[in-house]
């Protein structure tokens, strides 16, 4: 029961906060561009707008079109729950890390439907470069996460972010450092950052990401939007709770909690930066250069599974 | 020009070509030649193949209600030479039919469709006489350009269907952009051919923006013209009013004040700074290069402020008058721009040492959108982007106006032909920009503003070339009573426009918003 009401409050946390880390990312690149940029808040103010706002769907579309926005919510909304963020704790009943990531798979498969659905072509180009991508991400997320998990003995998120707290500097090995850096490419490429789409681009041509939600407008556009905002949220708790969970509160008391959640607010803030950084300092890459960097990412989940045997 | 080197040309024909050629002249504007109709084709041919010849502009004149017939006008331009030979030939009004010069000179297929749209003259044995500038529901029979065509008809909409090119295969998919975009650009219609991401085929759909220029300027007087011309193409404002000031002053026979001349060097190069640092930002940009692109921006902004400052409008409107400039440059106003020259070039350095030294951004720009330096010369493309793939034309330099003659500046010229070879040229032509700033501005001589024009004799021709941030572009202009009986305008973009449709050829889809920024090209100066 305890676990369930953490795990509740724990998933409240992460979509509450969604908004604001891109509204941070957003905020951090215009000022690294001398410009003043839009208030931090202006992602929930983005979302309120387009909640009030009706949809206009394609009469081509079919039932694909309006069941994606909440199957892509509801995706987001279930892997928040199997997500430890402050306390090493979460309904791990449900399902593990492996869950997780077919979770996303879910919400991207029906993304990808969803774009091909109306029939126009930037949908159709989106939903085929999304899918080139996600062919080659999966396995070197899931690597990436195996190597944690070798480590922790379990797949389960809390689980691992327990062993890990708890093992201290002990467990502190090359396996997730290596295995962090796969995780990161990932999560630039899961969630269409710089080097890999460009999330602030108005040029349909070049799209990927948002090349598939071109045909959502209002309120189905605003759970799209929140959808993703939640995606990238989710893969970074995850990357900092199944690799480098430390800080975290292992039981239920004021300290230890209080603790946690400002470690997850400082290493939240530090992703944030990282991304800012990386997406001001360098262009987009080629679309067919994509895979040579994702193969990357997987070769350092590799090596990060080979290095757990090896040393 | 001299009347050996005429001479000579005709010389150079061979008999059967030369039987055409009813009566020479020379005037003003070099050459004239009145050919047979028939004959066009072969002469202007050998004049653009064997002389080394660019086309500059080729368009009709309704004389039906003074000769009885349609003029046809081929204006070339010899190379190397500051002379040009304009071959007319009359097309008689109950047969608009003539040969189509398409087959000799590759760069006069837009040019034929546009006449046959505007005028109704038929273009024989032109190889795609669809529509190019007239909107998809424009009624056949219509032709905007003729004299018994009233300015403000109204035109039933009759639907036409507009059969694009088709490629066939499989795995082929036909990928339609625009005309609407999702930036607040302008509209054009992109059709692609792709397998997969690459692109087999871009056919180009342009004319949304059509508005009527040509028609419109001859209904307004000369001085009314220059806001017209000002208007044509937004960010070339200054050197499209500078062109058609500078045909009138050829009209009535009236020189410029030097001072003027030299203002309107400094006005124009300002001009080409600031459309040069938003293009070169705009390629920074579809890099998705934002830092980069920022920094290009805010130097846009100042160029554009200190045009503000000196002139009291951003682009640089309401300077031209006809018979010199409206505004002139103070001590203070001297100074201002110096320094804010100083400064744009220290900053502009180290915006392009940041891009260079980028290697992200590096990667995109070479070997993308690549145009060879034969489909560069077979195309006539001028300005920045023909200079990047080896055309060594400059206006400026190959036909001095204004205050170019007394000042000295380098042309870049590359071969690479590559979206980085089109960011090189426009880098160091804002450099060269600036130091011919520096050099007019520093020996500005003193004296009028502008000098009092009177209103041309109806009938006289006149010609003005100038190289506009985009390129070579020309106003055409046989006097009327008032105002221009024929005004005939070409924009740079309207040769550039068709090399895009080759550059893009085996990139990959994503990749073309890029290459279209890097040729910089405006919809409106090409749709008029």
């Amino acid at each position: 029961m305890n676990d369930l009401l953490l795990a509740l409050i724990q998933a409240a946390l992460i979509l509450g906060l969604a908004p604001l880390v891109t509204g941070i990312i957003r905020k951090v690149k215009a000022l690294l561009q001398s410009r003043r940029g839009p208030p931090v808040l202006q992602p929930y103010y983005d979302l309120r707008k387009l909640f009030r706002k009706s949809s206009v769907i394609s009469s081509d579309a079919s039932w694909i079109t309006s069941v994606t926005p909440f199957v892509c919510m509801i995706a987001m909304m279930v892997a928040a729950l199997l997500v430890p963020v402050f306390i090493t704790a979460s309904f791990g009943s449900l399902g593990d890390l492996i869950v997780v990531v077919y979770l996303f798979a879910t919400a991207r498969f029906f993304m990808a439907l969803a774009a091909l659905d109306a029939g126009s072509t930037f949908g159709g180009m989106g939903s085929s470069r999304e899918m080139m991508i996600s062919a080659i991400i999966e396995p070197a997320i899931l690597l990436s996460i195996f190597s944690a998990a070798l480590i922790a003995g379990t797949t389960d998120l809390a689980g691992i972010s327990q062993v890990l707290v708890l093992g201290g500097t002990d467990l502190l090995r090359p396996t997730l450092f290596l295995a962090f850096a796969a995780f990161f490419i990932a999560t630039l490429a899961e969630n269409a950052r710089i080097p890999f789409d460009n999330p602030a681009t108005h040029l349909e041509l070049t799209m990927i990401h948002e090349a598939m939600l071109l045909e959502y407008s209002g309120k189905q556009l605003a759970l799209m939007e929140m959808a993703s905002m939640t995606k990238l949220m989710l893969c970074i708790t995850i990357a900092w709770s199944a690799f480098f969970p430390f800080g975290m509160a292992t039981e239920l008391s004021p300290l230890p909690v209080a603790v946690g959640l400002i470690a997850f607010l400082v290493k939240l803030l530090l992703f944030a930066l990282a991304i800012a950084l990386i997406e001001s300092s360098m262009a987009k890459m080629r679309l067919f250069r994509l895979p040579n960097l994702l193969t990357g990412s997987f070769i350092l989940a590799f090596l990060a599974v080979m290095s757990f045997y090896i040393l | 020009m001299n009347p050996k080197l005429m001479s000579e040309i005709v010389a150079s024909m061979p008999d059967e070509i030369a039987k055409g050629i009813q009566k020479t002249g020379l005037r003003e504007g070099g050459v004239w030649m009145t050919v047979d109709r028939d004959l066009l084709p072969k002469i202007a041919g050998h004049i653009h193949n064997s002389w080394g010849a660019a086309l500059v502009s080729m368009h009709a004149v309704d004389n039906r209600f003074i000769t009885s017939d349609f003029k046809l006008c081929v204006v070339l331009a010899l190379k190397g030479q500051d002379d040009f030979v304009t071959l007319v030939a009359s097309v008689d009004a109950k047969d608009p039919v003539f040969p189509s010069l398409t087959s000799e000179i590759f760069c006069a297929n837009w040019y034929e469709r546009e006449i046959h749209d505007m005028f109704g003259l038929r273009a024989k044995g032109h190889p795609d006489l669809r529509p190019l500038v007239l909107y998809d529901d424009w009624p056949e029979a219509a032709f905007p350009l003729r004299k018994d065509f009233p300015v403000d008809a109204k035109v039933p909409r009759v639907p036409r269907p507009y059969v694009f090119r088709e490629v066939e295969g499989e795995g082929i998919f036909v990928v339609p952009v625009g005309p609407v975009h999702a930036g607040v650009i302008e509209p054009g219609h992109f059709r692609f051919s792709v397998a997969g991401e690459p692109i087999i085929d871009l056919e180009i759909r342009l004319g949304y923006a059509h508005k009527g220029i040509e028609k419109l300027s001859e209904r307004l007087d000369y001085a009314k013209g220059v806001h017209l011309a000002e208007r044509i193409s937004g960010d070339n404002g200054f050197a499209h009013s500078l062109a058609y000031c500078q045909a009138i002053e050829a009209l009535s026979s009236v020189s410029v004040p030097d001072r003027a001349r030299y203002l309107r060097c400094v006005f124009a190069e300002l001009e080409r700074v600031h459309t040069h640092l938003g293009d070169v930002g705009g390629i920074a940009l579809d890099t998705a290069f934002t830092i980069g692109a920022q920094h290009a921006f805010i130097l846009r902004e100042r160029m554009m402020d200190v045009n503000d400052l000196l002139t009291g409008s951003r682009f640089l409107r309401g300077v031209n008058c006809i018979g010199g400039v409206r505004k002139d440059i103070d001590e203070e106003g001297r100074s201002k721009l110096i320094e804010r020259l100083v400064m744009v070039k220290l900053d502009y350095q180290e915006f392009y040492d940041d891009v260079t030294s980028t290697p992200s951004v590096m990667d995109r720009l070479e070997t993308t959108g690549v145009l060879s330096c034969e489909a560069a010369s077979d195309l006539n493309i001028v300005g920045p982007a023909g200079r990047a793939s080896g055309v060594d034309r400059d206006v400026r330099r190959d036909h001095p106006y204004a205050g170019y003659r007394n000042l000295s500046f380098k042309v870049p010229v590359l071969r690479q032909g590559d979206v980085n070879a089109r960011f090189q040229v426009k880098s160091e032509e804002i450099m060269e920009s600036i130091s011919i700033i520096e050099q007019a501005i520093s020996n500005i001589p003193e004296g009028e503003l502008r000098a009092r024009v009177p209103v041309p004799a109806p009938g006289k021709t006149a010609m003005s070339l100038v190289e506009s941030p985009r390129g070579e572009l020309v106003h055409w202009i046989v006097a009327g009573d008032g105002s221009p009986f024929r005004h005939k305008i070409r924009d740079a973009s309207f040769h550039n426009w068709r090399a895009m449709e080759v550059a893009v050829l085996g990139d990959i889809v994503p990749d073309f918003p890029l290459v279209n920024k890097s040729f910089g090209l405006s919809y409106a100066g090409n749709d008029l």
